[in-house]
């Protein structure tokens, strides 16, 4: 499903990434694990579409990056993301938050995957009004609104207690039974426990 | 001010050869004998313009006018002034409530007040021109001619030319384009308020690209959620539309307020004064519109052909 051939990234003259190549399959949970520098966060970036890497080839369904003529409405309609920071536009209500992702008027949609994450009582709310657990959450449903194909998440329980940890891993496994690939950059060990493949790097090298 | 008086009073100024200032000039006021007995000639008037300190008033403009102009100032109470008498303008006569004043050596007696079309000569003084004749020791700064018809003004201006080898004979739009002081005043004034406006839009522009740059993580967040550069471009255009038009309306209602305003602060004599026109304000529109629109839409640009990642990053940092 996503193929990376021999990628290496540099920021300026500092190389991060040296020769990476590996497949994703459809419906894998991969945790992409490494320490802190590793490049963990470098590279699902280049894998997600959102960054170019210095040099390699990122093919998707055999197809390389490069050649998607509509690369906004491929992130839109197949990928979702999940950040460490949550990153919501904070002049945004948790529901436009949820629908400036979505590809359509998904008005039913938003509301049932609300109610499915316990976020349907913060519909008016703002991100600053709301707590980091209930903020990774609607950050969740952001990435889950277009049933995407595959859900990058960087740190997606960096800043969460052990409980809201649980319930996002176990959000993110259940996605992955009905068929959605799964990519996790996490330095916790506890996503081995939810994973299907771990992909380790270190000082960016596999 | 001063252009606008006289222009609106006449077709044909007449002044001294070779001086470079109404203020200094000196013409014969017999003169009008003659020119009233040309043909087509439908009226003429002389005028001193002069400058004096007025009661406790530091500088008050006088004028001395020839008596068949003194109904130009519209009586605001008492009677027009005869010799040794002395019309105030209506923001003179706030601050001066004697029933005499003195104006250079000499004494006069308030006949009453005026009020004028022309904000400016509110705060002076108006004299029979024989008084402002031995105040300023001259005859007449210039003498103003109105023709029956605009068609005579040439031929007029040509005869009159004849009369004396010591004037100058000028129509009052060619005199008040090539008058040196209002030259001076009308270039310092363009140049001061293009600088100002130039400063201005650079600020716009400015201040536009400091906003779309402080929200770099926002477009990040964007195009990561797969948003468009067109729909990022797009909503940052109509923003900027708004913003830059409901700031644009704003300045122009202060401005118009302020000049609407200017005439009668008692502390300025009506001396300072100004005007909008329409085409101004819509050059002011455009230029304000554009410089915005610049200021956003080039930094939008350029965010939008950036990685997601690092934009996000940039707006993190």
């Amino acid at each position: 499903m996503i193929e990376a051939k021999g990628i290496s990234h540099f920021y300026g003259k500092e190389q991060v990434l040296y020769d990476i190549s590996l497949q994703i399959n459809r419906g894998d949970f991969i945790f992409l694990s490494g320490e802190s520098g590793s490049g963990k966060s470098t590279l699902l970036s280049i894998l997600s579409t959102l960054l170019n890497p210095s040099t390699g080839e990122l093919l998707l369904d055999e197809t390389p990056i490069k050649d998607i003529k509509d690369i906004d409405n491929f992130r839109q309609n197949k990928i979702g993301f999940v950040f460490q920071f949550h990153y919501l536009i904070n002049y945004l209500s948790v529901y436009e938050n949820i629908a400036l992702a979505a590809s359509n008027n998904k008005k039913d949609e938003i509301y049932n995957l609300m109610h499915e994450l316990g976020i349907l009582g913060l519909t008016q709310r703002y991100p600053n009004e709301i707590s980091g657990g209930q903020r990774q959450r609607v950050s969740l449903a952001r990435a889950l609104i277009n049933n995407p194909c595959i859900i990058f998440a960087d740190e997606p329980t960096g800043s969460l207690d052990s409980m809201h940890t649980r319930i996002v891993y176990e959000l993110l496994s259940k996605v992955c039974n009905k068929g959605t690939t799964v990519v996790v950059a996490s330095h916790d060990e506890q996503v081995k426990n939810y994973a299907t493949h771990t992909i380790r790097l270190k000082d960016g090298k596999l | 001010m001063y252009s606008k008086m006289i222009k609106t009073d006449g077709d044909i100024i007449i002044i001294q050869k070779g001086i470079a200032d109404t203020f200094f000039s000196n013409v014969d006021v017999s003169l009008m004998n003659k020119i009233n007995t040309l043909a087509h000639v439908k009226s003429s008037y002389a005028m001193i313009v002069g400058a004096s300190p007025v009661g406790h008033i530091p500088i008050a403009g006088i004028y001395g006018v020839s008596e068949n102009h003194l109904s130009h100032y519209k009586l605001q109470e008492g009677k027009y002034p005869k010799q040794s008498e002395v019309l105030l303008g209506k923001t003179l006569a706030k601050q001066i409530r004697s029933r005499s004043v003195k104006i250079g050596n000499k004494r006069f007696k308030i006949s009453g007040s005026y009020t004028s079309k022309i904000g400016f000569e509110d705060g002076g003084v108006v004299m029979n021109i024989s008084d402002a004749s031995d105040l300023f020791s001259r005859s007449a700064s210039f003498i103003l001619v109105s023709a029956k018809s605009p068609n005579y003004t040439q031929q007029i201006k040509d005869k009159i030319a004849d009369m004396d080898t010591e004037i100058e004979v000028k129509t009052t739009q060619s005199f008040v384009q090539e008058y040196n002081q209002f030259k001076i005043i009308e270039n310092s004034s363009f140049i001061i308020s293009a600088l100002a406006f130039a400063m201005g839009l650079m600020g716009i522009a400015s201040v536009m690209s400091m906003i779309v740059n402080s929200r770099k993580e926002e477009f990040g967040i964007m195009r990561a959620l797969g948003k468009s550069r067109f729909f990022i471009i797009k909503n940052l255009f109509f923003e900027t539309l708004i913003i830059s038009f409901s700031a644009y309306l704003f300045a122009l209602l202060l401005s118009l307020l302020i000049l609407q305003a200017l005439p009668h602060i008692q502390m300025l004599q009506g001396y300072v004064n100004g005007s909008l026109s329409f085409t101004s304000a819509i050059y002011v529109l455009i230029s304000t519109l554009a410089m915005s629109l610049i200021g956003t839409l080039i930094p939008a640009w350029i965010a939008s052909k950036t990685d997601p990642i690092i934009l996000i990053n940039q707006g993190c940092s």
